[in-house]
């Protein structure tokens, strides 16, 4: 669960969506009603968090610098000044949506069916961003049109808060949140490589906001921190190597086979929890 | 946009987030929209009214008009 949390999480095939299907296929023992699985979960986002630090750890630094010089000066005059506030932009809707509603709509939408129906739409959402993306390119080569798109620091702070928002979809089993917040980032007009950096960036403070919260859970009786922690490092691993490979993966590749892994394996979920695995 | 009055109100609302997030943390308000709507300290809602806070004081100081 460890390594399968820590790689999802960042590919946009939803790690959400994947946790509550492959137990479900694979009969293992895991149950999201069980009061040690929300401890279990916890761990593993700061262990998937913590490998985007260390990941980022230089940027971070100027991040952090950059956002306490620019909101004492009142004015933005470098880009990891103004890269801070659009991160402050984007995290805010998410943290809205998510502390009101996140467990309203994970009631809703709990069950492997859902989940794999999800999965589908999930997946004709990143060829719908692919497709928007392309319209854009028309006329010239991935590489002359790359250019002609942003970087991160670049963009507008309503394009930073809509990205923000798209994240709070990413609270449905199935939908993910790299999916949705590199498309968003592609819709604003980053290049994809850009988008990846930004989604990553953004989904740090997120992921470890929300992790951080719950470890009191951690401290209840019959929650067997050991293995717990172990299997936090295995997905800080398993998350570390994923968003290497994706950053390079971005540099030329698209959503596309991300969308149809997804709409494939959501099928075939459908199929097996119909029929019988 | 720059305006001396749009500081002033988002300097207030910072204040009443502020405000919000010690309700939040002593357990003095009930979380709306939740399941639970249970009593007692909610951590996540004061931690979410504080970075709101803190965004609508940097939000302030960004629409102040300066004088120099």
């Amino acid at each position: 669960m460890g390594l399968l949390q820590g790689a999802s999480e960042l590919f946009p095939v939803s790690s959400l969506g994947h946790a509550v299907l492959v137990p479900s296929l694979l009969h293992w023992s895991f149950k999201q009603s069980d009061p040690s699985f929300v401890p279990f979960l916890v761990l593993l986002h700061i262990g998937t968090a913590t490998a985007l630090l260390v990941l980022y750890r230089d940027e971070w630094v100027q991040i952090v610098r950059g956002f306490f010089a620019a909101a004492f000066r009142g004015s933005m005059e470098s880009d990891s000044e103004r890269l801070a506030m659009l991160l402050l932009v984007g995290v805010i809707p998410a943290a809205v949506l998510g502390v009101f509603f996140e467990n309203r709509i994970k009631a809703l939408f709990a069950s492997p069916y859902e989940a794999a129906a999800f999965l589908i739409v999930n997946g004709v959402l990143m060829l719908g961003f692919e497709l928007f993306r392309r319209r854009a390119e028309r006329g010239k080569t991935r590489q002359e049109q790359e250019e002609r798109f942003a970087s991160a620091e670049r963009i507008s702070f309503r394009a930073a808060a809509i990205v923000g928002a798209c994240q709070a979809l990413a609270f449905i089993p199935g939908i993910s949140r790299s999916g949705v917040t590199i498309g968003g980032g592609l819709i604003a007009g980053l290049r994809h490589e850009e988008a990846a950096r930004f989604s990553f960036l953004l989904a740090t403070p997120t992921i470890l906001g929300a992790g951080l919260v719950e470890v009191p859970e951690l401290f209840k009786g019959g929650v067997p921190v050991l293995e717990y922690v172990a299997a936090a490092i295995l997905a800080g691993l398993a998350a570390y190597a994923s968003a290497r490979f994706l950053l390079r993966y971005f540099r030329s590749g698209r959503l596309d086979p991300y969308g149809w892994y997804c709409i494939a394996a959501g099928l075939i979920s459908l199929a097996l929890l119909r029929f019988g695995a | 946009m720059k305006s001396n009055t749009f500081a002033v109100v988002l300097g207030l609302l910072g204040i009443v987030f502020i405000v919000a997030a010690i309700l939040y943390l002593v357990g003095g308000i009930l979380p709306t929209f939740t399941s639970s709507g249970s009593a007692g300290p909610h951590a996540k809602h004061a931690i979410l009214c504080a970075v709101l806070a803190v965004a609508s004081f940097v939000a302030a100081n960004f629409a102040r008009v300066r004088t120099v």
